[in-house]
């Protein structure tokens, strides 16, 4: 504890910092009283975007084809020299209207536009569906399709984080534990694809239950991984975790108040490191989770360390969770008697799953036909990003990449 | 989870023409759009408490676009929805100032859906180009039919009643 | 022989030797990165992709000489050459053997150091007439971290020249013959390791190689001041980046390894020397992929802090120290 201590003085003389550098507005009346900002709590200045006309400062485009951005990211940064003075996200590059697409189709055929917004963990978008689908059509779903879900849902959310430790660890310019992560991942998605038939495209969770069963070779595969789990933990533990370097670029760097999280709607690993111990499995329980036990990684400082060690707990706790629901695995059906045509009533359901990024929700609104009126998702990954805005001015360009690694973005989820 | 409705109403009591009602996903509280700036100001002061926005998206219902926020109360684990009919080409104040999460929502709903939001302080598209021509999410831009895809020597038959490939 | 045509054909020598390094240490590059990361490496042209280099050669030399419109054009096609040339007339100074020196320079160390100082300005040049941001932010980083670390590599070094009195690298090498005890090389890695460190961390830096990789930090600059080159272009700027770090790896090996000397065999003959020379180069190169492979990036102001803050102060105390201890023996 005398380490976090010492860290919230770091923390206390780099916001110092940031006064001086004149970032928060304010002003001085004629008394030569400070007056404080006039803004929302958690925010330190108004997110006015960038000037692309002035040229005292230079702006350069991050992306969209740049190693770092996760994808098609932009992000516009107004620089003094290395500074960063103000930032942007510049979004849409891969957006492909999925909600628009999801009114023309069936409920059975949203599962796989679904898959392809949250690239890597397709697993719970299609839960968070399927739940929002089966609360409207009241279906009562099999205890074996939840335990199923919930298997591969932390399953996926392993693969998932593995991926963002990686990209994460290139960021910081570490290439080494990209690839292992990678090797480890391969192993994750041919369970995955073992049961889902497909590797990261699953469409396997459909309303009312699963596509099929559990193959038989299932366990062995998913027991094997998991014996090997702390061995390759312990490798990334000492590829990034023990070096000196990557601590001096992570800690301190990055840091999200509570209050900024809150007011820009962080969930997950991100609102988490803040602090904020809000986790969907534990505070809006579905499926198995109540049964289930686990705890939530909280973090204290909220910068970029704290986020990474949150995940990486969450990945520790995601493989004791697998190991739970292997054990308690019952039998039974894996779907419920769903008919062919799915017509909820006209009516409307939100339905939120804890997915790496986040709280994943999808509202559909049904007006009583075969298509959903209208499927909004609740992206975690943007409201995630939406605080670059606030917390990237004041750092470094190297900095903004490893905050914009910390918060595990994906785009194909923000522009859907 | 479900905030008391009794409660809600004495929160917006100071807001004209502001009904709770309980409907749809739990208890929304339906608000004329002139006023949605000073609904979230109360939800979000004393009594209220919700201090996050989840989430912000607009249906169109064919007759307005009906806005939807979706707010949460940490401390007291509630969750409400503020929704407002919206006439087309209406504008709505932006809440950003309340939630600053709703910065990107409202770049979002702005252009799928035409709702303007004055006061947001960096009102640019979000996801589509300049050129697009028309409001994605609204009703009356239709996706391409099957048909749109004929071109000289290649056959197309329309399904009957289908839009989407089955 | 004329005395002109002697310089002519050690010069082309020379060269001949920069581009078969180059060739041979790009390929191991990719082998021992590609096995540092689980990976093979190239495996497809030649026999467990040996000739995978070759290949890219020929690539190279055949693609189109491109110069972005609104590049600075005469500095944009000087800037390869300011990089490649100093790298080039650097490995005239170093000592193969006795008898296998191209030249033998009595100011040798110094000289090394002084035409690898012309490096930066070459880079700033590059990222300067680039006329894309992220070449000049690469540039100008470049520049301050070279500026910053030369000043500790030279002085990283200056023990060991006060121990051997001579800046000259043949005469450095000489000096270190003999065993201590009978059964250790006198090889000043053993009185100067504390230097050696400090040489070890600057060279690193002079050589922009991870965890001082500033100027092409991939996940940062996309690819720094290089990011306008291509085709033969870019080929030199990467060519000067590997013959750099030949030269770094056998200068440790000539002031702290013994440079050509055969451990308990002093009658080695001379090919067994360059042999030998050879081998301690590359494994130096093999211990900066190592590190390359490894280790994450630093940042640029934590790493110019370092320069300035630690290591020429403890460079500085070391060579006080070196002093103190030569004198109390004297």
């Amino acid at each position: 504890m005398n380490d976090a201590a010492e860290r919230a003085e770091e923390v206390a003389a780099d916001s110092a910092v940031a006064d001086e550098v004149g970032h928060v507005p304010g002003g001085v009346t004629a008394e030569g009283e400070l007056v404080a900002p006039v803004l929302p709590k958690g925010l330190r200045r108004v997110p006015r975007g960038v000037d692309e006309v002035a040229t005292e400062h230079l702006v350069v485009n991050m992306g969209p084809q740049h190693p770092s951005t996760h994808g098609v990211l932009h992000i516009l940064l107004e620089l003094d020299g290395e500074e960063i003075i103000a930032a942007e996200a510049s979004l849409g590059y891969l957006h492909r209207g999925i909600e628009k697409l999801s009114e023309h189709r069936r409920y059975a055929h949203i599962g796989t536009l679904l898959d392809r917004a949250d690239y890597l963990s397709g697993i719970h978008t299609e839960t968070a569906f399927a739940m929002a689908v089966e609360r409207m059509l009241e279906i009562e779903v099999p205890e074996k399709a939840w335990w199923i879900r919930c298997l591969l849902a932390e399953v996926n959310r392993i693969a998932s984080h593995l991926v963002w430790l990686g990209t994460f660890g290139l960021d910081i310019g570490a290439m080494g534990p990209f690839l292992y992560c990678l090797r480890d991942r391969e192993q994750l998605l041919d369970i995955l694809e073992t049961v889902t038939g497909a590797r990261m495209m699953f469409n396997y969770v459909r309303p009312g239950g699963v596509l099929m069963d559990l193959p038989p070779e299932t366990e062995p595969m998913i027991r094997k991984f998991l014996s090997t789990f702390d061995k390759y933990m312990s490798e990334y533990d000492e590829l990034l975790s023990g070096n000196e370097i990557f601590l001096r670029r992570v800690k301190g760097i990055g840091i999200i108040s509570p209050e900024t999280a809150v007011a820009f709607g962080l969930t997950g690993a991100s609102l988490r490191g803040s602090g904020f111990g809000w986790d969907v499995r534990k505070e809006r329980p579905y499926g198995i989770y109540p049964e289930l036990d686990f705890d939530i990684p909280v973090g204290s400082v909220g910068d970029c360390w704290d986020r990474y060690v949150v995940r990486m707990e969450e990945m520790r706790w995601a493989a004791k969770l697998t190991t739970q629901l292997l054990d308690g695995m019952p039998a039974g059906d894996f779907t419920a008697k769903v008919p062919r045509v799915l017509r909820p009533p006209a009516g409307e359901a939100y339905a939120a799953v804890e997915s790496p990024r986040g709280e994943l929700g999808v509202h559909v609104i049904s007006d009583g036909s075969d298509k959903p009126y209208r499927l909004k998702i609740r992206p975690p990954a943007l409201y995630n990003l939406a605080v670059i805005d606030e917390v990237l001015p004041g750092y470094k360009i190297a900095d903004a990449v490893a905050i914009v690694g910390s918060l595990d973005i994906v785009l194909g989820e923000i522009d859907r | 989870m479900l905030p008391d409705v009794t409660a809600l109403n004495r929160v917006l009591a100071g807001v004209s023409g502001a009904k709770v009602l309980e409907e749809g996903p739990g208890v929304v509280c339906r608000v004329p759009f002139d006023r949605v700036l000073e609904t979230m100001k109360a939800l979000a002061g004393e009594g209220g408490e919700f201090d996050m926005l989840v989430d912000l998206f607009g249906t169109d219902t064919g007759e307005a676009i009906d806005l939807t926020w979706h707010l949460r109360a940490f401390g007291k684990d509630q969750e409400v929805y503020v929704r407002s009919f919206v006439p087309y080409d209406a504008e709505v104040a932006s809440v950003w100032s309340v939630y600053p999460a709703a910065l990107y929502s409202e770049r979002e709903t702005a252009e799928l859906l035409g709702v303007r939001f004055p006061g947001h302080p960096n009102p640019k598209r979000l996801l589509t180009v300049d050129e697009i021509g028309s409001f994605p999410l609204r009703k009356s831009a239709a996706i391409r039919e099957r048909a749109d895809y004929a071109r000289p020597g290649v056959r197309v038959t329309p399904k009957e009643g289908g839009d989407a490939d089955e | 022989m004329s005395p002109y045509l002697e310089v002519l054909l050690k010069a082309l020598a020379a060269l001949g030797l920069m581009l078969v390094n180059g060739v041979v240490l790009i390929y191991m590059l990719r082998k021992v990165l590609g096995h540092f990361h689980l990976r093979l490496g190239p495996m497809r042209v030649g026999w467990h992709g040996t000739l995978q280099t070759i290949a890219d050669v020929v690539k190279l030399l055949t693609k189109e000489d491109f110069n972005p419109s609104l590049t600075d054009k005469a500095l944009f096609v000087v800037a390869p050459f300011v990089v490649f040339v100093p790298s080039f007339m650097a490995y005239l100074a170093l000592p193969f053997h006795e008898s296998l020196k191209f030249a033998d320079l009595d100011n040798g160390l110094f000289y090394v150091f002084g035409v690898l100082a012309i490096v930066p300005v070459g880079v700033l040049m590059a990222g300067w007439a680039s006329n894309s941001k992220w070449s000049l932010i690469g540039g100008m980083r470049a520049t301050a971290q070279q500026i910053a670390y030369e000043v500790p590599l030279l002085l990283s070094v200056l023990g060991v020249v006060l121990i051997a009195g001579s800046l000259n690298l043949a005469e450095i090498v000489r000096t270190q013959q003999g065993l201590w005890l009978g059964f250790i090389p006198r090889w000043y890695i053993i009185p100067q390791f504390p230097a050696f460190v400090l040489f070890l961390i600057a060279g690193l830096a002079e050589l922009n190689q991870t965890p001082f990789d500033m100027s092409e930090a991939e996940s940062e600059l996309v690819a720094g001041f290089v990011n306008e080159y291509s085709g033969m272009k870019f080929a030199f700027f990467f060519l000067a980046e590997f013959s750099n770090s030949f030269i770094i790896s056998a200068l440790a090996a000539t002031v702290f390894f013994g440079g050509w000397l055969v451990p308990w065999y002093p009658d080695a003959p001379a090919w067994l020397c360059a042999m030998v020379f050879l081998i301690k180069t590359y494994v130096g190169i093999f211990v900066l992929m190592w590190i390359r492979g490894t280790l994450p990036r630093i940042r640029i102001d934590q790493l110019l802090a370092y320069g300035w803050k630690v290591l020429i102060p403890a460079s500085l105390v070391w060579i006080l120290v070196t002093g103190f201890v030569l004198k109390a023996v004297a």
